[in-house]
Formats: structure tokens, sequence, C-alpha cells
């Protein structure tokens, strides 16, 4: 457990390639949190980025889903979206492209679940579409469209399989694993 | 006892939701205990609340023998029991429980025996050698970094585009290894090189028409004669013939396979309708997209990208309800367009014809040299400048018919493709009509194909850097001019790009005969044209507000891309089929050889088992229990394929029923739980009764399986 955050030691190095990433992504990652840190920062073991210092990412900095990524993955307590490193290594493994089919849809749920109850109803649809679209006015569907849009993914078509008006993890995997262009 | 039935239920549960992990619904079923409980559950929420998850283990081992086997397996279920030796990175959770998963693993392990540990430890090495190895093969990929930055300012449609590139390239490369295998390397060693130099008469001019100096160089046909390597079945004509099947065989194979994986996924998002528009949503985001900008036009696009959906629905909605004169009145527009484009089809290909003769007859007289080069290029020119303005008047046409969007677009290629492939064809056909009596008809037609495949690359150089770059900087530095205005945005038309790309395809393809060394020029002229699309894209395109999908479109490119090899075939096919009757034959059927005299010649030398056995082959005796096998294989495939459908809906059926089973029992326990609530431990006994039916109405899943 225990890393200072300004050097990363040999032992912690290959206990993370067996549990997350080959070898070169662990020290690049490693580096790019240590940007995040200031100074007196570096030398504490386990230490928390908060979630605005991560946004500053640039990968990250124009994500409509960037709140919701540093809440799925982050351990802390206080669900204030802070990551530790090892947080910060299963965002970077989950998103690499080594990651597999079942990890990447299993985040993506998550992420999309964005009131944490396990399943995509059509609060979750309707926010979903509308970070996909914009927040603004001028951009956001209309009503109209939007129930429509709901409509189609949800109610009793194809991606609600057991026909509860929900989209669950699995119709999510299943859905999700026919499509050609999730895992690139 | 209580205890022990609410373990009970716990490892019914786990069973079943080990097929859907995480399906109950309404809030209320969250707010119970026991779905905090469920293996998908914790496999899932573990990183949130760790430390309770520890203290709920340590809690379960040390309850009495019988329940401490269900616990075990009720923790250890979900994600690590499906393979133990699947590698950690692949497990749903976080570092602390990828950790905790190691030990649980280390634990196991020590309890193996040393041949099953090695084993393991063995193939976990294995798998791990392999995954450095294909991460370093997908390193040396080039064009990587390219494609991504494409690929988050344009969107998948045009990355798809430059994949598609990438891959010819690699086709042609392969091409150029094979004829320098078969081709070039034999004649290197026993061909005769004395005519290899530069004559007085030869010009820097004979590079564009491939006369002259060209014309007695290794890039044509003429120079391949029968060298010193002549074995009745070693020899160069027959090393000739395998090489160029060689080719086509293996083209036909890689361009099969890459349409047929494609093919499924479309045929799987076509059918369904829904799960369409679920994707844009699920999987619309691109999480590669770094700066501001194309985020917001990325936003666009989806906003775009729904819309279009659904009006399509409407659409087809509207599509149904229209009233027979509106139809009458609308299949009529659609015939007169359609002649229209009949016609238009039909001018193209006399200006082609018109062109050839043109060609062919004034490039005997003499000219300034500049005309003859204009003359001598005259047909590609026209073929090329067809090609460039049809496809934008199909274009335009298609969207007066009121189609829908994606049919207006598919229209449109399906017309331009055959405008392509069909103006090809007349022109071979006219070629080959013209240089039937002429001394080695196979060179003529090679430098045919040669001037094709350089005008194209020249087009490709000049509409970037004559055409497109102007225009940007018009519009850079004059962005209030009326022309400015005129031109409007750039865009890159992904449909067009690769229509070209499938063009210049075909010609290598229908030249490698006569032209051996196109495949070479191919590689170069390719992979030119990749840097140049790329400047074009990256300096002068603005992303398009509707793009096409990767999948589906990659499908149809490579659909295309076989007409074209189809198209190569067949010229191929005709070329041998029509009898050489002329006297003045080169190459490596210099005199009278043709291919069934070669390979005639190399099967009377076999052994007479082997020609017996491919005298058989060849006769109509072979063709019954061919067909026959092919049909029993494709039976069994169809058998197999009707199977996994039935397979596919009961699993639906199952996940259906562990789902409903699931929210059933959660709702039983939580008026289990509100009951002893309520009566306290008092009436604890009544609950103990309740219980057995409880169990018993339980599995309805296994049930119905």
């Amino acid at each position: 457990m225990g890393t200072t955050a300004s050097q990363l030691g040999k032992d912690m190095l290959s206990e993370y390639q067996h549990c997350v990433l080959i070898h070169d992504i662990c020290f690049s990652a490693h580096k790019r949190f240590a940007e995040l840190l200031t100074r007196e920062e570096k030398d504490l073991p386990n230490i928390r980025v908060s979630m605005e210092r991560i946004l500053t990412l640039p990968e990250l900095k124009s994500n409509p889903f960037r709140k919701r990524i540093c809440h799925v993955f982050s351990t802390s307590e206080q669900k204030d979206g802070s990551l530790t490193f090892e947080d910060f290594l299963d965002l970077l493994s989950a998103f690499s492209d080594s990651a597999t089919l079942e990890i990447k849809s299993h985040y993506a749920f998550r992420i999309f679940d964005f009131d944490d109850d396990g399943t995509l109803d059509c609060g979750d649809l309707e926010k979903l579409v509308n970070c996909l679209t914009g927040e603004t006015d001028d951009t956001r569907l209309t009503t109209e469209e939007m129930r429509q849009l709901i409509n189609n993914v949800s109610s009793l078509r194809q991606s609600d399989i057991d026909k509860d008006g929900t989209v669950n993890l699995s119709e999510f995997q299943h859905v999700i694993s026919r499509s050609p262009d999730f895992v690139r | 006892m209580e205890e022990l039935d609410t373990v009970n239920l716990v490892r019914v549960m786990s069973d079943d939701s080990i097929h859907s992990s995480l399906s109950s619904d309404s809030c209320e079923y969250y707010q119970t205990e026991i779905f905090d409980q469920l293996p998908s559950v914790q496999a899932c929420r573990l990183e949130q609340n760790r430390q309770s998850l520890l203290e709920a283990s340590e809690a379960n081992q040390d309850g009495p023998e019988p329940r401490e086997n269900i616990s075990h397996g009720h923790l250890s279920r979900g994600p690590k029991d499906k393979a133990s030796t699947r590698p950690l990175r692949n497990l749903v959770m976080c570092i602390q429980g990828k950790r905790n998963a190691r030990d649980r693993r280390k634990m196991q392990i020590s309890n193996i025996g040393f041949w099953d540990s090695w084993r393991r430890s063995q193939s976990i090495y294995m798998k791990r050698v392999m995954a450095q190895m294909g991460g370093a093969l997908k390193g040396l990929l080039p064009w990587q970094q390219t494609l991504r930055t494409i690929n988050g300012r344009f969107g998948v449609g045009v990355k798809a585009y430059f994949v598609f590139l990438r891959y010819l390239v690699f086709l042609n490369l392969l091409h150029c290894a094979l004829i320098s295998g078969f081709i070039l390397g034999p004649t290197a060693f026993y061909g005769s090189s004395a005519h290899l130099k530069f004559g007085a008469n030869d010009s820097v001019l004979d590079f564009f028409l491939g006369t002259g100096y060209l014309d007695r160089s290794p890039v044509f046909f003429g120079f391949y004669t029968r060298g010193s390597l002549n074995l009745p079945c070693l020899n160069t004509p027959l090393l000739y013939l395998a090489g160029i099947f060689t080719i086509l065989f293996l083209s036909l194979i890689m361009v099969v396979r890459r349409t047929v994986v494609g093919y499924k996924h479309t045929w799987i998002l076509g059918k369904q309708y829904s799960v369409n528009v679920s994707y844009k949503i699920f999987c619309g985001w691109d999480f590669s997209i770094q700066d501001r900008a194309s985020a917001t036009l990325k936003r666009s696009f989806i906003r775009n990208d729904l819309k279009l959906f659904l009006e399509e629905q409407s659409f087809s909605l509207r599509e149904a309800q229209r009233t027979l004169p509106q139809k009458v009145r609308l299949y009529l527009l659609r015939f007169i367009f359609n002649l229209i484009v009949l016609s238009l089809l039909g001018g193209a290909f006399y200006l082609i014809y018109f062109a050839t003769k043109t060609s062919q007859n004034m490039s005997a007289s003499e000219h300034h040299w500049m005309v003859s080069l204009v003359l001598q290029y005259l047909p590609p020119i026209t073929i090329t400048f067809v090609n460039l303005f049809l496809p934008h008047m199909f274009r335009k046409i298609s969207s007066f018919e009121d189609y829908s969007f994606t049919t207006q677009v598919n229209a449109t290629l399906l017309r331009s493709i055959f405008l392509k492939l069909a103006s090809l064809g007349i022109y071979l056909f006219f070629v080959f009509d013209q240089t039937k009596n002429q001394p080695c008809r196979e060179n003529i037609f090679g430098r045919e194909m040669y001037k094709l495949s350089n005008f194209n690359f020249l087009a490709t150089l000049c509409n970037a850097f004559l055409f497109s770059y102007p225009r940007k900087l018009l519009q850079e530095k004059y962005p209030s001019s009326l022309l400015a205005h005129l031109s409007g945005k750039q865009h890159f038309l992904i449909p067009f790009n690769v229509l070209d790309l499938v063009y210049s395809q075909t010609v290598s393809w229908v030249g490698v005969y006569y032209c051996p060394l196109l495949p070479l020029i191919g590689t170069v002229t390719l992979m030119a044209t990749f840097y140049i699309k790329k400047f074009t894209v990256l300096r002068c395109c603005v992303a398009e507000q509707r793009m096409l999908r990767g999948s589906s479109s990659s499908v149809l490119f490579h659909f295309m891309l076989l007409l074209g090899l189809i198209m190569a075939a067949v010229t191929l096919g005709v070329n041998f089929w029509i009898p050489n009757t002329n006297t003045f034959s080169c190459g490596p059927f210099g005199n009278g050889g043709s291919l069934f005299n070669v390979t005639g010649e190399c099967v009377a030398r076999l052994p007479s088992s082997a020609q017996t056995t491919l005298r058989y082959l060849s006769s109509e005796a072979f063709a019954l229990p061919l067909i026959l096998t092919e049909v029993i294989i494709l039976t069994s495939y169809v058998s197999r394929g009707r199977a996994n459908q039935k397979a596919i809906e009961r699993l639906k059926d199952m996940l259906v029923l562990s789902s409903s089973d699931k929210r059933f029992l959660v709702k039983q326990h939580a008026t289990m739980l509100r009951r002893q609530k309520n009566t306290g431990r008092v009436r604890g006994a009544a609950i103990k009764e309740d219980n057995p039916r409880n169990n018993s109405t339980v599995p309805p899943s296994t049930r119905t399986n």
C-alpha cells in the first residue's frame, strides 16, 4: 500500500504490472500523477488528489462525463471524487487499449448510472443524452424528441430484454458487446 | 436456524445472479440489506465500501463449517471463479480488490500440486509474453499516432478511410513480395538483361507514357521472356502465371474475410433498428477526444445523428402514410431522375469511347511533344474527370428524390461505383478491341493501366495542392470575399475518397498481369496518397456535421473492393480465353505459347498417377462430389447458426427469468425483514414456517430450465 508519490518502488511497479497494465504505462502514469501534486504532497504516502485537480488533465477537460469518471473510480469515503495513485491507475487501465470489453462495459455502465442505483432508468438516460448533446438549452433535444428517443432505447425494445423499462448491467453489456466500435 | 435460511437464500441468488449480475430495478430494492450482499453488487461496489466488505468476509470466515463453505463460494463467486487463471488485470475490480484476489489465488495455489502450479505459472508466463509481443507488434504498425489525431478531430468515419488506405498499402506490399519472389527474382537470375539500356531516342517523357525505354524495362509484360530457366515444370511463364494467380487468390481471400467480418456486424446492426440507437447513446462518446473544439463538434455530431435517427423514424412513418397520387408523383419523379442518371452514364461512356478512339488514332501522327502527351493521356483524363464530376451530380440528384438520408448516401455510392467500374470496363473493352492485331498487345494494355494509375495519383496530387489548399488559403486570407463565401467549407467526403482508392486498386489488379510492377507503383503512390490526404484533412478540411459510422461504412468499402477484384479476374479470364491470333506476341508466352500450352506441357511430364488425379479433378465427375460436399458443409453451418440463434433466445429468456427471480426474492426478503422488525423476536416462529414455502417458490428458473 505505502507508496510515497515521489518515486515508484520496483516491487510496487511489478505488482501494478500484474494487476493493471503494461510496464511503460505504469511509469508514465506515475509521472502524470506526480505532476498533479504539489512539492510537499509528493513525499506523503497514499496522497489523494482532489477532483478539481484531476479534471485539469487535458484528457478529461472536455469530456462531458469527467465528474462521473472521477466518482466512479474514486475510493474515497467522502464520495468527493478524489483519486489516489491506485485509483488513477485503475482509471487509466480501464481506458487503455488493452482493457477487455467486460471491464470497459462495466465501467461505462457505472459512469452512465448517474444516480448509482445499479440500473439505467429514464432519468439516467435523459442525463446521459443531455451530456452527449450538450447541456445548454439550444443544444438540448426537445422534450418530444427526448421522449421518442428514450422510448426507443428503453421501453419494450431490444436493449431492454427483461421488459422492465430500465436497462441493467447485463442488458447493457449485451447491447454493447455487439458494437464493433466500442472496443477499438 | 433463521440465519442459515438467509444464507441459503443468498446462495440461491448468487447462483442466479452470476448470469445477470445486476438487475434489480426500482429503488426500493436497493434499500434492503440483501442487495448489498449480492455477489455482483459486491464486485461492483468493492471500491466504495472496501472496509465493510473486509469485515463481512472476516465475519463469514469464523462461522460454522457448512456456512463457511457457502460464504466462501458466495464471496469469491463473481468474476474470480469464472477462470482463476484469468489475468488479474482483466478483472473488474480496483487495485485493492485485485490484491485481495491475488492473495486468495496464492492461497489456492499453495493447495494444489507442484505440477499444477508449475503449469499454471507457465501458462501465465506465456500469456504475458504473448501479450507483450502483441503490444510490440501493434507498436510496429505505422501511422498509429496520425490515425489517433485524425480520429480525435474527424471521427471514426474518416479514420476508417485511413485505416482502409493503410490496409491497401499492406496488400500492395504483399503483392510486391509475391511479384519479386515469383517473377522478378527468377528473371533477374536467369533472364536476359541485354536491352536494359537507356537508348538514344528515349526521353524522360517515356516515363510518363510508358513507351520507349519503359517498354523494354521490367515494368511491362514483354520483358519477361523465357530465360535459361526452362524446365518443363519450372519456367518463366509458369512462374509468372503462378505469381499472378497467387496475388489474385490471396487478395480474394483477404478481401472476402474483411467483408464477411464487417458484414456480420452490419447485419446485426441493420437487423435491430433500436439497438442501433442504443449504440448511438451508449457508445456515442469518443473518450479519446481531447480538445474543446472537437468535443463541441462531437456533441453536435451526436445531436445531429440522434436527430437524424428520429427524423428517419418519422420519415418512415410519413412514408407509410403517403396517399396514392403522392406516391405516383414520387415514383414518376424518381423514374425521370433515374433516366437522367442513365443518360449521364451513357454520355460518360460515349465520351470515354471517343477519347480512346481519338487517342489511338492520333498518337501515330507527329505532334508537338506536349500535344502528344495530352493525347496519350486523353482517356485517363476523361475517365478521371468523369469520375470526378458525375458522383457529385449524383449526390445532388439523389437529394431531390425524397429518399431518407441513408438511402441517399447509398444510392449515390451505388451509382458512383457503377460509374467507376463500368467506365473502366468500357475503356478496357475499347483498348482490347483496338489493340487486337497490334504487336505485343499485352504491353500496350499494360501501358494504358500504367497511365491510368499514374494519372489517378496525379489527380489526387493536383486536387490537394491546386484545389483544396488554395481554396483553404483563400478562405483564411479573405474570409469575407465573395469567392470564399461561395466555395464554402471543405468537407472530407469519405465515400468519394474511398471510391478513388477502390478504383486505383482495381486498376492495379487489372493491370498486374500486363505490368507486374504496378503493385510497387501502387505501394509508393498509396503511401504518398496517405500523406497528401493527411495534409488535406488536417490542413484544409473541417469535420462533417453528419459522419458515417466506421464499422458500417468499412463493409461497403470492402465490398466495393471485392467488386473491383471480380472485375480484374474477369478481365484476366477474357484475356486468356480470347485466342491469341497475332504472330507478334511477346513476353513469357513469346513463341506461340499460351496458358494452356504451358500448363499442359507441365502436366504431361508429371507421373501418371498425378496426371490421372489432375484429370479427374478437372472432369465433370469431380463436380458432383464437390457440390455435394459443399451442400453438406453449408447445411451444417446453417443449422449451427439456427441452433445458436435458439440458444441466444433461450439465454435471453433465462436472463429475464433470473432477473425476475431475483426481484421476487428481494421482495420476499424485504417483506420478511419488515415483518421481523414489526413483530420482533416473539413471532420468529411464524417466519420459520414461512421460509419453507419461500424456498419452494424460489426456483422458477430451475423449473423452467
